[in-house]
C-alpha cells in the first residue's frame, strides 16, 4: 500500500483511490448496522443500537434514527459525532427549501445536497471525510416513497432495501435473496427484522439492542414519522419469532 | 399614509379561563381598494401557539415563514414545541435584528404555556414585548379595539362567553375602521381543542 499518499484527505493515490474515503468507510464498518427497506407503503429503518449498558440514562431520544423534516428521516451508521453535524446541516437544508418554494424539499434533492457537503470534504480543505452512513427514508409527492443510501465519498443511490454498518455485506446479500417486489409495510417489518437478527454479533435479541422507525401516510394523507416503542417492539419480535417468549414460571 | 396601514389589519387576543381566543379581520387592502376578503393573519405555529402579523401584508407572511423556518428546527433539535414565552422572545430577537430597516408588522403572540396557562402578547415593529394579563390589539383598528376590550373584558371567562366577547370587540372596532373589516376570523383554544370559527360582519 502506498502509505505516502494516506496523510492528505485530498490526493489521489497512485492506483486512482481516495484512502482517506476508504479509511471512513472502514470506520463505518466497525459501527452499529442499518437496515432499510422499501414497501409499497412506507418505508421501514431498522438499527442495532451498539451502546447498551445500566448506566446509560435512557430517554426518549433515539440513538440511530434521526427526523430531518415532517417528511424525511433518516438512520445512521459510523461515527455519532460526524452525523450530528450532518444531520443538522441536513435539517437546514430542508427548511432553506421550504422557506424559498413553501413546500417539502423532495427527499432526492435533500440527499444530493447532503452528499454534496460531503462530496466537498474529499476535495477541498484538507479535512478528513465524515465517518457516516446514512439510509434516507422519506416521501415527496413527485416519486412518492423512497429510500437512499450515502456513503463518505458522498456518492448516494436509490435502493429497494439497502444496509449500512457492521456485516453490511452479508446483510444485503440476505436481502437481495428475500426481498419481495410490492411488499407490505408489516412484511417489510418482519424481514428486515430477520435479516438483522441474523446478521447481528449479540446472540439474543431484545427491544434494548433495537430500534425500528417507519415513514407512512395516516389516514389523513399526511406523512408520518413514527418510532416503535419498546413494548411494541418486543411484542414485535416475539411475534415474527426472532425471540423466543418469555417462559412462565 | 403611513406603511402600516397600506395593506390594513385588526388583531385581537384575549385570555379566559384556562383558554384564549385570537381574532383577526379578513381585508387586504391596497390603501382604499379591497384586494382580498380572505386574506389570513393568524398563524398555527403548533397546537397551543398562534401568531397573529398585523400591518404590511407581505412583511407579515414573510415574517410568519422565518419564524416556521427557526420553530421546525427547534422542534427538531429539541424534541419539543416551543413554550409561547421562548417563541416571544424569538420573534422580539428577529424584529429587533432589522432594527435600522425593520419588518412592518405588528405581532400578536397567543398560546398555552406550562400546565395550560394562557400567554398573550404584542410587541411593536422592532420588537418591544408587552405583556398583558387580559388582551392585546394591533392593527389600523387598534384605537377601536383597546375601547371595545377594555369595556367589554371580564376576567376567567369561559371559553363559550369569551368567544362572544371576542368576536363583538372585534366586529364593533372593526366598523369603525375603513381599513380592516369584511368579517372575522376567530380561533378559540382550550387545552384540549381548536376551534376556528369565520365571522360574518358588515361586508364592507
Amino acid at each position: 500500500m502506498s502509505r505516502r499518499y494516506d496523510s492528505r484527505t485530498t490526493i489521489f493515490s497512485p492506483e486512482g483511490r481516495l484512502y482517506q474515503v476508504e479509511y471512513a468507510m472502514e470506520a463505518i464498518g466497525n459501527a452499529g448496522s442499518a437496515i432499510g427497506i422499501l414497501s409499497k407503503d412506507g418505508v421501514v429503518l431498522v438499527g442495532e443500537k451498539k451502546v447498551t449498558s445500566k448506566l446509560l440514562q435512557t430517554s426518549t431520544s433515539t440513538e440511530k434514527m434521526y427526523k430531518i423534516d415532517d417528511h424525511v428521516a433518516c438512520a445512521v451508521a459510523g461515527i455519532m459525532s460526524d452525523a450530528n453535524i450532518l444531520i443538522n446541516t441536513a435539517r437546514v437544508q430542508a427548511q432553506r427549501y421550504t422557506f424559498s418554494y413553501q413546500e417539502p424539499m423532495p427527499v432526492e434533492q435533500l440527499v444530493q445536497s447532503l452528499c454534496d457537503t460531503k462530496q466537498g470534504y474529499t476535495q477541498f480543505g484538507g479535512l478528513r471525510p465524515f465517518g457516516v452512513s446514512f439510509l434516507f427514508a422519506g416521501w415527496d409527492k413527485n416519486y412518492g416513497f423512497q429510500l437512499y443510501m450515502s456513503d463518505p465519498s458522498g456518492n448516494y443511490g436509490g435502493w429497494k432495501a439497502a444496509a449500512v454498518g457492521a456485516n453490511n455485506q452479508a446483510a444485503q446479500s440476505m436481502l437481495k435473496q428475500d426481498y419481495k417486489e410490492d411488499m407490505s409495510r408489516e412484511e417489510a417489518v418482519q424481514l428486515a427484522l430477520k435479516v438483522l437478527s441474523k446478521t447481528m454479533d449479540s446472540t439474543s435479541l431484545t427491544s434494548e439492542k433495537l430500534e425500528l422507525a417507519e415513514v407512512f401516510l395516516s389516514s389523513s394523507g399526511k406523512v408520518k414519522y413514527q418510532v416503535c416503542t419498546p413494548d411494541a417492539l418486543s411484542k414485535m419480535l416475539i411475534k415474527y419469532g426472532v425471540t423466543q417468549a418469555p417462559v412462565e414460571s | 399614509m403611513s406603511i402600516f396601514e397600506y395593506n390594513g389589519s385588526a388583531l385581537v387576543a384575549m385570555v379566559g379561563k384556562n383558554c384564549f381566543a385570537i381574532a383577526s379581520d379578513r381585508r387586504l387592502g391596497v390603501q382604499l381598494q379591497t384586494i382580498a376578503t380572505d386574506f389570513q393573519r393568524i398563524f398555527k405555529i403548533h397546537d397551543k401557539l398562534f401568531l397573529g402579523l398585523s400591518g404590511l401584508g407581505s412583511d407579515a407572511q414573510t415574517l410568519h415563514q422565518r419564524l416556521v423556518f427557526r420553530h421546525k428546527l427547534y422542534q427538531l433539535r429539541e424534541e419539543r414545541d416551543m413554550k409561547p414565552e421562548t417563541f416571544a422572545s424569538l420573534v422580539s430577537a428577529i424584529l429587533y435584528e432589522k432594527r435600522f430597516g425593520p419588518y412592518f408588522c405588528q405581532p400578536v403572540i397567543a398560546g398555552l404555556g406550562d400546565d395550560d396557562k394562557p400567554f398573550i402578547c404584542t410587541m411593536d415593529s422592532i420588537g418591544a414585548k408587552e405583556l398583558a394579563k387580559d388582551f392585546v390589539v394591533a392593527g389600523t383598528a387598534s384605537e377601536s379595539l383597546y375601547g371595545a376590550c377594555e369595556s367589554m373584558f371580564k376576567p376567567d371567562m369561559e371559553h363559550e362567553e369569551l368567544f362572544e366577547t371576542i368576536s363583538q370587540a372585534l366586529l364593533s372596532s372593526v366598523d369603525r375602521d375603513c381599513l380592516s373589516g369584511w368579517g372575522g376570523h376567530v380561533y378559540l383554544v382550550t387545552p384540549t381543542e381548536v376551534t376556528e370559527r369565520i365571522l360574518k360582519g358588515r361586508m364592507d
